[in-house]
């Protein structure tokens, strides 16, 4: 035995999350196609039939194999490419045009959906239960009408990570510093139930050039909350200048393999009153950028980290520990959710050391930028 | 069975641990809720509830039970000041072990 202390890398689950995911925004996959969606380990199928209806089906046919996404939807249900088999949004093949009947047998993987916030929705569970509506995120009173900017939609492919890396940040205090730029100036997290929520408000650094977090102009109030294991809303007040705007941010995620998983984004920003709809939109770019950049600031650590079963905390770090007890839920069977994984728990960071210490650090970075400024001065004029 | 699962047996102490260890009992002096709690400095503040003291609590029970709205996220009130009470009179130790 040494007193090294050794990274417990674990093992990755072997199923995928029990609960709600969104797939994108419904009006997407409104056009009468099929659409493709990577998840849970396979191809899935996106159509709306005839009726208006949105279904998601495993992707592949039953019969021989073939790629639903390729197929074309005739009336209400998607057929294949290969040989015309006719499925229907409740997973049971209608019709085979070639054949006298369809075997009895002729079901397939689907999914059940429900449009909410404009987003489609789909239940996935590896026991097979019927969906929960109990556990929808709730609906967003004004969002999709003339009050807010549109949904700014945004998809991103992680590779060689996790999901729960991105669940991870819940609870993650000083990385708004070091990888977003701002000072966390209150950070507290509430997991209840299926519901994991952070409440931050920060300061952007006047040290960096961060977009997202780091604006050295902008303070944020933020309240964050997972409802079940992939879907977030965050209500973001940002002051900038004075200027108050208010901000849905949907971080939402698909697993598509054991470690990798589709991100999306999205946001849309309360109208300012007294602001054309150009300017409107126009500040609702910038967020979206910013916040999307933040997201990028995210991925690259991501990328590059491994996975850590044993983090080793400090006094300042939030509850990882106990954020992960509430993850694992929806990895679990049912019957086999333990108490202290849905239990409530809360708890408040301590972030007057950190933002001390952190402000001490600012300072000298502008100090040291202001003098290399000043040298630099004072050599132009040698060099004309 | 876990579902994320550690390879060492020192992870399921540093589990316990983290989650655990020096958890105080508090009660509500307003109702029946009893939580445990963990103070690392003044301003950290751990609240471990049980299903018994959430359904215990008046507050909770008057904000309801659907989660739709965002007030259910919030703390307790009465619950937070029976937390500071509790401080004043020194029924929770404060200050970090090592970090946890």
């Amino acid at each position: 035995m040494t007193d090294t202390r050794m990274l417990d890398q674990g093992t990755q689950p072997i199923r995928f999350a029990r609960g709600w995911h969104c797939l994108g925004l419904a009006s997407d996959f409104a056009d009468g196609k099929p659409h493709a969606v990577q998840g849970f380990g396979t191809k899935l199928v996106v159509w709306q039939g005839g009726n208006g209806e949105l279904n998601v089906l495993d992707g592949y046919c039953r019969h021989m194999g073939g790629d639903l996404t390729q197929g074309e939807v005739k009336g209400d249900h998607i057929a294949c490419p290969f040989h015309d088999w006719r499925w229907g949004g409740d997973g049971k093949c209608k019709e085979i045009p070639y054949a006298r009947r369809v075997p009895l047998r002729a079901r397939t993987q689907r999914y059940e959906t429900v449009v909410r916030n404009g987003q489609l929705l789909m239940w996935h569970d590896p026991e097979g239960s019927a969906a929960d509506h109990e556990l929808l995120p709730p609906e967003l009173p004004d969002v999709m009408t003339d009050k807010y900017t549109p949904w700014s939609w945004h998809t991103k492919e992680i590779n060689g990570s996790h999901c729960r890396e991105l669940i991870d940040n819940v609870a993650d205090m000083a990385h708004f510093y070091y990888v977003h730029f701002a000072f966390p100036t209150s950070f507290r997290n509430i997991f209840d139930g299926h519901t994991a929520t952070q409440f931050m408000e920060s300061k952007g650094r006047p040290d960096t050039m961060g977009g997202g977090y780091g604006d050295e102009n902008s303070t944020l109030k933020s309240v964050a909350t997972y409802y079940g294991p992939s879907y977030m809303i965050n209500w973001l007040e940002v002051d900038y200048k004075g200027f108050i705007t208010e901000v849905i941010l949907i971080n939402c995620h698909i697993p598509t393999g054991p470690t990798s998983f589709t991100l999306q984004y999205g946001i849309s920003v309360r109208k300012p009153e007294g602001l054309d709809e150009k300017t409107c939109a126009y500040i609702a770019e910038r967020y979206t950028e910013s916040f999307g950049d933040g997201f990028l600031q995210d991925v690259a650590i991501w990328e590059n980290k491994v996975a850590v079963q044993n983090p080793l905390l400090c006094e300042e770090d939030g509850p990882v520990y106990q954020l992960r007890r509430w993850y694992e839920q929806f990895y679990v069977d049912v019957a086999d959710i333990a108490p202290e994984m849905t239990d409530r728990f809360e708890f408040e960071v301590d972030t007057t050391k950190a933002n001390e210490y952190w402000h001490a650090e600012v300072a000298d970075n502008l100090a040291k930028r202001a003098a290399a400024e000043a040298d630099a001065e004072a050599a132009a004029p040698a060099d004309a | 069975m876990a579902s994320f699962v550690p390879t060492s047996d020192e992870t399921l102490e540093d589990l316990r641990r983290y989650t655990e260890d020096r958890l105080v009992d508090v009660a509500c002096l307003d109702c029946l809720a009893q939580v445990r709690v963990k103070k690392n400095s003044d301003h950290q503040t751990s609240v471990q509830w049980s299903a018994e003291a959430r359904a215990d609590c008046q507050e909770f029970q008057r904000r309801g039970q659907a989660p739709g709205g965002r007030d259910v996220h919030k703390p307790c009130s009465r619950l937070m000041a029976s937390i500071d009470d509790a401080v004043r009179a020194g029924a929770v130790p404060i200050g970090a072990y090592d970090g946890y």
